[in-house]
């Protein structure tokens, strides 16, 4: 479960977070532009929440969730972006028996509108939405937590963002999402749901609502930003008491991040960030760090003329 | 223009949100339709039971003629409790009218996968146990690990057989036929027959179920008087049963359970199963056979072995020489060439496993939060005495008749681990790595191997027509614990031999009870 936590749970949301021009920040890509975006995330935990409680287990030692992503996000208009993403996922632990698993993960697709940009108090303040859709692409197992890459749920989202970005270059975006997520099919066909004995294969995945505020400085080649985000599965039961999560569970997390990104040429930018999970339930206490690039490209000969 | 698009937006956002919130419930259990009982099994009552209780020990008093005033008053009084059943109620009525012994198994194996929780280690490093002189309090008593599992499902096979086999003698005694035979206003809930009602078999099943489980799991009193009200309440709901059918069939069933307890529970050294200080001397017993390599614990802190001494708990259907001669040869030791190739198998599974076999080796791991694979196997049983709609003898018969198989198994199987000793291949090898949780007790012979494979002898003799499903299944559940890596192939293939003939016991019972 806890890989999922981060990058993963929901359906890449708060990966995506990491770089620019995502599902959930304030940012517009401009018609006819292609933005390509390359990341290698690393995420780890000792100590997690089983239910409220927080807790290490020294038969998991430190757990790991390690991805590969590539993202593409393409200006239809200044006003509507198209993304599409997949990341491969490995995970691991150092003291566990269980073998680590890998693969890849699940394809999202996002439409990003922007409903409504002003100018105002000497900068801009602009209202968005996300739609997506979230669906796995191979048949991993989502029955071996904490070590599957996902919980193999099909996905539906929708987010509202605001975004007020200053002349000079500060800017804040605050933004809140729901998560619809489908039951799942699992290995098993018996588990305990809420301590009562389900005899079936088919899981309750709990929707999940967000929310993340963001304060940055994007100007010139600079972009750099500090963040909050966090999630809570809106239904679920708790990891049992020394057991295994499940796809059932209610997780929930908190974390704070920074981010920076840097044009080196107009085109190419590498990025990094950081983020620390603080508070959580039935989710891990995850440290992740990221490094990445975006490279952006103009496929309309029009928005080059444009330029 | 833009501001209606914020609304719209808005609006179906809300809309969204709202509409997903319904059905994250787990899916509904499919509901059975309670079936007619054709066959009476009016000889039943001499069937031949487990143990063997004083026939003047389940005398029940002579039931009030029909005509008399104090059954009329009965009648008048279950007229009532069905026109007072709510609608809740009367699903009760169905909900238990399906098949009473099912239904208390459901319960156990419920019970069971609460209470299957290896308990977490403390920080200086040791193992707190379950106290059943407080059972609720954490780690919770009794840890529900597979032998704790198969044995507590024998025992309510066992308790309900048993009591069932009295409370056939005792209706073909008294012959009082049910309710609606004797009061044509009574239209009952469920399908009508001809068996004698006196005492009821539905309060001998409640009432003997509940004494078993409430001596498994101390902690869960009040939960299960309240089933078995429940159960019992619901044939008045129903219209089956007066209040004096049931109230006999409780204390006829109270009676049985409470002896199946007394002269069975607690004298079949369950209770020094765990014997924790034999252990050294157990390790020094199998070196002094020339047997080097022993297991340990690959848990962290290392834990005290599962039930060292589950092995010399009483066998049900064979005695302790059968059970030692039923003692397989000593396994591969490790650095023979045997033993090398076994492990090669199991460290290309570990780098290469395909999802199949995970998908296997999860559908069976049966690990911690389950019924266990007893369990697994008990699911089964109702299943299929569902889909052949056995009546409550009947089926009471075959999940004692597997319960006990299952629990021999896991005695037989516990005895040869503990006998040999051999470590997991995980330890042997680090890199050997699993697709589910390592158990921690010794490798050879595999319980899940020997738990299938009695079951599915004992459902094949039951079951005729679906032995080669059975079979399959039990094969399935074996090589599972090679795909997962928790077991070498000649754990499984000698398990499987090994309860196959532990299930040949329990056969030959059912051959000779009196039932064909």
């Amino acid at each position: 479960m806890f890989k999922k936590i981060s990058t993963l749970l929901l359906g890449l949301t708060a990966g995506l977070s990491l770089s620019a021009q995502s599902p959930t920040d304030g940012l517009m890509m401009p018609q006819g532009q292609l933005c390509i975006l390359g990341q290698y995330t690393n995420s780890q935990w000792e100590n997690y929440w089983q239910g409220e409680t927080k807790r290490s287990n020294s038969n998991l030692g430190k757990v790991s969730t390690q991805s590969a992503m590539l993202m593409a996000n393409y200006g239809i208009t200044s006003n509507l972006n198209v993304m599409l993403g997949l990341p491969y996922v490995w995970t691991g632990s150092t003291k566990s028996y269980i073998t680590g698993q890998k693969g890849l993960q699940d394809l999202s697709l996002f439409l990003k509108y922007q409903i409504l940009e002003r100018e105002a108090l000497g900068g801009a303040f602009k209202i968005q939405t996300t739609g997506g859709l979230s669906t796995p692409v191979s048949n991993y197992t989502n029955d071996l937590m904490p070590f599957s890459i996902g919980v193999h749920s099909k996905t539906a989202s929708l987010r509202g963002i605001v975004n007020y970005t200053a002349n000079f270059g500060l800017y804040v975006t605050a933004e809140v999402g729901h998560t619809w997520r489908s039951n799942v099919t699992v290995d098993r066909d018996s588990y305990l749901f809420h301590d009562e004995l389900v005899e079936s294969d088919e899981m309750p995945v709990p929707n999940v609502l967000d929310y993340s505020a963001r304060i940055g400085y994007i100007k010139s080649r600079l972009q750099a930003e500090v963040w909050y985000d966090a999630f809570t599965g809106l239904t679920g039961d708790d990891i049992r008491y020394n057991e295994a999560p499940q796809a059932t569970n209610k997780m929930a997390a908190g974390q704070v991040g920074v981010f920076a990104k840097y044009f080196i040429t107009k085109r190419f930018a590498p990025l990094a960030s950081v983020s620390q999970v603080l508070s959580g339930r039935n989710a891990g206490e995850s440290l992740t760090w990221a490094a990445g690039f975006t490279y952006f490209m103009d496929v309309n000969k029009k928005a080059e003329a444009a330029k | 223009m833009k501001k209606q698009s914020i609304l719209a937006i808005g609006a179906a956002f809300g809309l969204l949100f709202f509409a997903t919130q319904c059905d994250k419930n787990a899916p509904e259990a499919p509901s059975i339709e309670p079936y007619a009982e054709t066959n009476l099994e009016a000889s039943a009552g001499t069937w031949k039971t487990y143990l063997s209780i004083d026939d003047s020990k389940t005398v029940v008093p002579t039931p009030e003629a029909p005509g008399s005033t104090a059954y009329q008053t009965e009648l008048t009084q279950l007229k009532a409790s069905m026109a007072g059943a709510t609608a809740e109620q009367k699903e009760l009525a169905i909900f238990w009218g399906s098949n009473g012994v099912t239904r208390w198994h459901e319960i156990a194996r419920e019970l069971a996968a609460n209470y299957n929780v290896p308990p977490n280690y403390n920080a200086d490093g040791t193992y707190p146990a379950p106290d059943p002189a407080n059972p609720t309090a954490y780690p919770r008593f009794p840890f529900a690990n597979p032998p704790v599992a198969s044995r507590m499902f024998a025992l309510l096979g066992v308790a309900q057989y048993d009591a069932l086999v009295a409370c056939w003698k005792r209706k073909f005694e008294h012959n009082r036929l049910a309710p609606y035979k004797n009061a044509s206003d009574i239209q009952p809930l469920i399908p009508t027959n001809d068996l004698p009602s006196y005492p009821s078999e539905d309060a001998v099943v409640a009432a003997a179920s509940r004494e078993i489980l409430k001596f498994i799991f101390p902690g869960e009193v009040s939960y299960i008087n309240e089933k078995a009200e429940e159960h019992k309440n619901s044939r008045l709901w129903a219209g089956a049963n007066v209040q004096s059918d049931l109230s006999a069939g409780d204390s006829l069933g109270r009676i049985v359970a409470q002896y199946v307890i007394n002269e069975w529970a607690k004298k079949d050294k369950m209770g020094q199963a765990n014997n924790q200080a034999g252990f050294p001397d157990m390790k020094a017993d199998a070196n002094a056979r020339g047997i080097s390599v022993l297991w340990t614990s690959l848990d962290i802190p290392s834990r005290p072995p599962m039930l060292p001494f589950f092995g010399n708990v009483k066998t049900w259907n064979f005695d302790d020489a059968t059970k030692i001669a039923l003692r397989p040869p000593v396994p591969p030791q490790p650095g023979s060439t045997e033993f090398e190739a076994a492990m090669d198998e199991l460290r290309d599974i570990a780098k290469n496993r395909t999802r199949e076999q995970q998908r296997i080796t999860a559908y069976w791991a049966d690990g911690a939060g389950s019924y266990t694979p007893p369990g697994h196997w008990n699911r089964k049983a109702c299943e299929l005495i569902l889909e052949k709609q056995f009546n409550e003898i009947r089926s009471a018969r075959a999940m004692a008749l597997v319960g006990t198989g299952v629990a021999d198994a896991g005695i037989t199987c516990w005895d040869v681990k503990y006998y040999y000793l051999l470590p997991r291949p995980t330890e042997m090898d680090p890199n050997v790595t699993c697709g589910t949780g390592i158990p921690n007790f010794p490798a050879y012979t595999s319980g899940h191997s020997t738990f299938s494979a009695a079951a599915a002898e004992v459902l094949s003799y039951l079951f005729p027509d679906h032995k080669s499903e059975l079979d399959a299944m039990a094969k399935e559940a074996s090589e599972s614990r090679i795909y997962g890596c928790i077991h070498y192939r000649f754990d499984c293939e000698v398990g499987l031999e090994v309860g196959k003939k532990v299930g040949e016991y329990a056969v030959t019972r059912g051959r000779n009870d009196g039932s064909e």
